[in-house]
């Protein structure tokens, strides 16, 4: 007890709380930049990391991992793009409170219940310390597979009165998932002999593609502010208030947060939904939520904040990484010479004690700064589209090139973006797509492991039972909701064209299922199961498309997203978003000219001055602003940016990719 | 002034002094240039750690001091960043290639999206490692007695990808006979570590870095039992056992045990091919193939003063792994095995792959 104490004291020392600062600092910074988050913050510090001594090193990264799920909640409420992966669930209910001009409140209940989120995963971590061992043992093959087939249960319900479509939806994303080698036998499936499918398509491409595009897409379609121009209005102690007025959902959700953190592989994608489906069936009164519900923030900024806590469990005792910026922080950890394991508890339980407080300050610290910076953080929503756009345009395609530096992550992010685009406006699930995308290669890996140890004894286990009885009852909430056909529009073109889309996502299951089929038994069935699966699903959505076009019944004209729940969708017809979407295309074929920078710089000029003759002067400010933080990037990552084809024919600087 | 001051102005006189007499020496010499060292893998991995942690020694040792970055090439496992190093090569000095144990099998595997070529290459030091095997006390067999792990129905053991140097384990287990085992598929080797201490399953192994890490303690407290390790492999090509583990026996002793005869022919040649791929180049550094041989001796000697730095020799155990480097020359005949395995190696390890039912193969 002595100890826990003085490791403290030792915090305070003003280097330490310096560092601390500093990386919490640097967290919020990523936090807010859509596309980035802890994994590139920590990657930016990884170098510089070793020389520093191990405590501070350590409170410098437990700083940058700790708050990105604080502030990824700026953009999320005010842009309604999640900032990181962590927070796509509080765009649900947090960006509509914007548009009603509850930002401020919206924002305030999110830091306080990140606050407190993250203060009890800090108390959870410090506790499981002594218990964690056993329980994490406990978790065997077959419980990971229940949880998993439970999570997407449990996206069956976030999609709500579609139920089926939700499931398909997710279907689609499990298809996608099988993209890539084998995991059994190392088959390719569907790679096309190319290098980049081999690995599969990267989880960022995806979920860039899928819900920032469509967002800027739609943003430029709008041609207008995101909020009103008020901004923040008050209401900041009304979002504290809400706070404590839910204070059981909050302990709930943080301990949601905690046990899914603290489960391998899960991680930060699904946290935020889980907890949102936790709140939304046992919500009293459901009615208002995805159209800007206080409730639907507090429950993911809870969760997502205490995950960090529980994913440092398993990271601290067992060196096993639950998500990918716990891979950094163990590469880290391993620099600064702290070996994980048993010597946390015994011989380094000054270091394990210094990650606690360094989680739980740096809660403290991230709410703080992001209470005290909002109102000029509030400011992007009243930036003008035409500012707006292009900066995240480019910082989308930045934030992509970093995943993987190659070329083709640009080629997916405008296939999925076109794909999000056609998924929002047409009221297909863009959160289960994700997410089965996710699990595919988890699930595919887990039904062999768990057969190959168990067969089907892996069921009468106590984990299993009590996992089992938690899905049917989330079953029988499901089905106690009405399964409502799908009231659209009733314009008739508009009826034929969700068909035609509906019928296009044919192309998935039979591209996969001619792909795989002269593999392998072990590489070819769950993908033939997965399309046999979806092409039902797919034939039985067209089927009730079709009955609803050809009945004659006027329905009350809801349009779509009343009954979609989903905040993704919004009213708009699909050719004028196409005709923004042509402006990435431009973009890209700019990069390939000219390269990333000098592109940046063209795009961003030209797309402002377009649209607005007279904005010159702050078009090429912002132009060279951005091509100078590329620069300083690129000397911080040692950073070559994507080369155009005029590098063939001038001399340019390294960082601009000369040779 | 300082010693150390009174060292570095005597040197500069020195170095004036002998002005021309010093050309040879000056051909390298990497004063306020910039080296960049490809790391086909993503930063924080373990090959950007090896790499990272020689960092300041390199720029300590190489002549003109020049500064030492590592540019990550993720991506193909491996094979992306290799490539691109392949067909990008500046034979100057300041432009090297990191591998790992995964960049090498890919080249011994035949895989037809490589297009590097690891053995044209100038190897400038290999930092080797050891795998290790073991087992759970309720298994009742001993690193001296295999019989009871013998004589169970099943033993499962964990395999990552069959594609992946994990295929090494399936040729391993089936060498000692013991034809109950079966691999479970899509276990990297910590998740299979998890599984193997919630007891799912029974032959688990993981390399020396994690053996130290995390498996020792438990044999300490007799929770896991040892069974082998695949063997060091001397400079004479004897095979000894590891310097950390004087009491576990190597791979080599456990199949002379189990099938009477010492390891031979292609048994042998499969084995010294396993060893150099997972073991002796489990990290590699590499200059490119038409490297000068002034620019590889100056890189040879940089690493010969590095393993006596003090300060590298007292962290090196730590951050590198308790094995000598093997620099320059030696390195050769490692990469050489590594790289190009004869048909009865690959005949091998085919056979055991169609033995366990998987259907990668090794392509010719």
């Amino acid at each position: 007890m002595d100890l826990l104490f003085s490791v403290l004291l030792q915090l305070f020392e003003p280097q330490h709380f310096m560092f601390l600062i500093l990386g919490v600092l640097l967290g919020l910074s990523v936090g807010i930049l859509p596309g980035l988050g802890g994994t590139t913050g920590l990657a930016i510090l990884l170098p510089f990391v070793s020389s520093f001594e191990p405590s501070m090193a350590l409170a410098l990264m437990i700083g940058v991992l700790a708050p990105t799920t604080t502030s990824d909640t700026f953009p999320a409420v005010l842009i309604g793009i999640p900032g990181t992966a962590g927070s796509q669930a509080t765009v649900l209910d947090g960006f509509p409170l914007a548009k009603q001009g509850f930002a401020a409140r919206a924002l305030s209940a999110a830091f306080t219940a990140s606050l407190i989120g993250g203060l009890w995963g800090a108390f959870i971590l410090s506790i499981s310390i002594v218990f964690a061992k056993p329980i994490i043992l406990a978790v065997g093959f077959g419980e990971q597979f229940l949880l998993i087939i439970l999570a997407l249960i449990m996206i069956g319900a976030l999609t709500g009165a579609n139920l089926v479509k939700g499931l398909a939806s997710c279907t689609i994303g499990l298809v996608l998932g099988a993209i890539g080698l084998a995991e059994i036998t190392g088959d390719p499936r569907l790679t096309f002999g190319s290098l980049y499918l081999v690995d599969g398509v990267p989880l960022i491409i995806v979920g860039m593609g899928l819900f920032a595009i469509p967002e800027i897409v739609g943003l430029l379609q709008s041609r207008s502010t995101i909020a009103g121009k008020d901004g923040l209005k008050g209401g900041w102690s009304q979002g504290m208030r809400d706070v404590v007025s839910n204070w059981f959902l909050v302990l709930r959700c943080s301990t949601i947060g905690v046990i899914v953190g603290a489960l391998p592989g899960l991680g930060g994608t699904v946290v935020d939904w889980i907890a949102y489906s936790h709140m939304r069936q046992t919500a009293k009164n459901p009615e208002n939520l995805g159209k800007g519900d206080i409730r639907g923030v507090i429950a993911p900024e809870s969760a997502n904040n205490a995950k960090e806590g529980g994913a440092l469990i398993p990271t601290i005792l067992f060196g096993i990484p639950g998500s990918g910026n716990k891979v950094l922080l163990l590469g880290g950890f391993l620099l600064i010479g702290i070996e994980p394991g048993i010597e946390m508890v015994t011989t380094q339980l000054d270091m394990t004690y210094l990650i606690i407080w360094s989680l739980a300050l740096a809660n403290v610290l991230g709410a703080g700064i992001c209470i005290f910076l909002a109102r000029p953080m509030s400011r992007i929503t009243t930036t003008p589209y035409y500012l707006l756009a292009p900066v995240l345009i480019a910082l989308i395609f930045f934030a992509t090139y970093q995943i993987n530096r190659d070329w083709n992550d640009f080629v997916g992010l405008l296939f999925f973006g076109l794909l999000g685009v056609i998924l929002k406006t047409f009221g297909w699930s863009r959160p289960a797509l994700l997410i089965g995308f996710f699990l595919s290669s988890k699930i595919e890996l887990l039904s062999y492991q768990t057969s190959a140890v168990y067969g089907f004894s892996f069921l009468t286990r106590t984990g299993s039972l009590i996992l089992i009885i938690v899905a049917v009852v989330t079953v029988w909430f499901l089905l106690r909701q009405k399964i409502q056909n799908e009231l659209q529009s009733t314009d008739k073109s508009q009826q034929q064209a969700h068909m035609i889309v509906t019928a296009s996502f044919m192309v998935f299951p039979i591209a996969m299922a001619i792909g795989v089929l002269g593999l392998d038994a072990r590489a070819s069935l769950y993908p033939m199961v997965l399309s046999a699966v979806l092409i039902i699903f797919l034939i039985f959505i067209l089927w009730s498309q079709l009955r609803s076009l050809q009945s004659t019944r006027i329905g009350t004209p809801l349009p779509d997203k009343v009954l979609m729940r989903d905040v993704f969708s919004q009213d708009g017809a699909l050719w004028p978003q196409l005709l923004e979407f042509s402006n990435l295309v431009i973009f890209m074929m700019l990069i390939v000219i000219f390269g990333f920078p000098i592109a940046t710089v063209l795009f961003v000029i030209c797309f402002i001055v377009h649209r607005e003759p007279t904005r010159f002067v702050i078009a090429s400010l912002l132009g060279f602003t951005l091509v100078g933080l590329m620069w300083l990037l690129s000397n911080l990552l040692t950073l070559q940016y994507p080369a155009g084809w005029i590098v063939n024919f001038v001399n340019l600087p390294w960082w601009l990719s000369g040779h | 002034m300082t010693s150390r001051n009174i060292l570095k102005s005597t040197a500069i006189a020195f170095t004036i002094s002998i002005g021309l007499a010093s050309a040879a020496l000056a051909e390298c010499n990497f004063e306020g240039e910039t080296i960049t060292i490809v790391v086909p893998f993503g930063e924080g991995g373990g090959t950007s750690q090896t790499f990272g942690f020689f960092q300041p020694y390199l720029q300590k040792y190489l002549p003109g001091n020049p500064l030492i970055q590592m540019l990550n090439v993720p991506g193909g496992g491996s094979i992306k960043g290799a490539n691109q190093f392949h067909n990008n090569q500046v034979v100057d000095g300041t432009y090297l290639l990191a591998t790992s144990t995964s960049t090498v099998l890919n080249q011994a595997a035949g895989n037809p999206l490589v297009e590097y070529d690891l053995g044209a290459y100038k190897p400038v030091a290999l930092i080797e490692s050891n795998v290790h095997w073991f087992t759970s006390p309720t298994v009742s067999a001993t690193a001296y007695d295999l019989g009871p792990l013998k004589e169970r129905s099943l033993n499962l053991f964990a395999l990552n990808s069959p594609s992946s140097a994990d295929m090494f384990h399936v040729w391993i287990i089936n060498k000692l006979g013991l034809d109950n085992a079966r691999p479970i598929p899509g276990l990297s080797s910590s998740n299979g570590y998890q599984a193997f201490l919630r007891g799912e399953i029974q032959l688990s192994s993981h390399g020396t870095a994690n053996y130290l890490r995390q498996v020792k303690q438990g044999i300490d407290a007799g929770e896991i039992t040892d069974l082998m390790t695949l063997g060091w492999i001397q400079p004479d090509g004897s095979i000894e056992r590891v310097p950390y583990a004087p009491d576990t026996p190597t791979f080599a002793e456990q199949f002379e045990t189990m099938t009477g005869a010492p390891l031979s022919d292609d048994d042998l040649d499969t084995y010294m091919a396993i060893n150099a791929i997972w073991n002796q180049a489990s990290k590699a550094l590499f200059l490119p193939t038409e490297t000068s041989d002034e620019i590889v001796q100056c890189w040879t000697n940089a690493f010969a003063e590095i393993v006596k730095d003090a300060d590298f020799i007292a962290e090196a155990p730590n951050r590198l792994g308790p094995f000598p480097l093997i620099i320059g020359d030696d390195a050769r005949p490692v990469v050489a095995r590594a790289t190009s395995l004869s048909d009865g190696v690959v005949d091998q390890l085919n056979n055991a792959l169609k033995a366990n039912r998987l259907s990668y193969r090794i392509e010719r």
